[in-house]
């Protein structure tokens, strides 16, 4: 990470503009607070420490901000706030289409739409688009119970 | 030359989470 994805121009503007960050060696006592077991380990925290998110092992310059963005947008969902949540996917689907998150975000998108707007239909459109986009990923298989929704 | 200026210690980062209205990357680090 620290020759490689670190470095990069374009993760240190995503870190720094998204992200509060913070470094901590696992041989600290924070460590143990977060079970921390192997290296590197990257969670989002929110304002509260709370854990949102968590990543193991080494991310490329090309995957850490879409795999950011997503635990980002976990911890909205978590708290409820469905606007800021669906803007997090948003921005992920539309600025990183060749990221192997989409999926997720694809799935994520219709679950937020439909617990904000009580229409079942985002979550058949989840279905429909990762079907179509993305036959066979495990994100589109956890969808499958969708496909009984009419449009 | 540009780089992540990285906080070290937790309760700092949270602060400046709350004010900024960022979440916190917290990355753990082999220290070799």
């Amino acid at each position: 990470m620290d020759a490689v994805t670190y470095p990069e121009e374009k993760v240190i503007d995503f870190i720094v503009g998204q992200t509060i960050p913070l470094r901590v060696s696992s041989a600290d006592a924070l460590a143990d607070q977060f079970n921390v077991q192997w290296t590197p380990t990257l969670a989002v925290l929110d304002s509260e420490g709370k854990e949102h998110s968590r990543t193991v092992g080494y991310l490329g310059p090309a995957e850490i901000a879409p795999i950011l963005l997503l635990g980002i947008a976990r911890a909205y969902f978590n708290r409820e706030e469905n606007e800021q949540a669906l803007v997090v996917y948003n921005k992920l689907i539309a600025e990183y289409p060749a990221s192997d998150q989409i999926p997720e975000a694809i799935f994520f998108y219709g679950v937020v739409m439909y617990k904000h707007t009580h229409e079942p239909k985002y979550l058949r459109a989840a279905y429909d688009r990762l079907t179509a986009e993305h036959p066979g990923h495990e994100w589109t298989k956890r969808a499958y119970p969708y496909r009984l929704i009419g449009v | 030359m540009k780089a992540i200026q990285w906080e070290t210690k937790l309760e700092t980062a949270l602060q400046r989470a709350k004010a900024e209205k960022k979440p916190v990357l917290l990355d753990f680090f082999n220290p070799g």
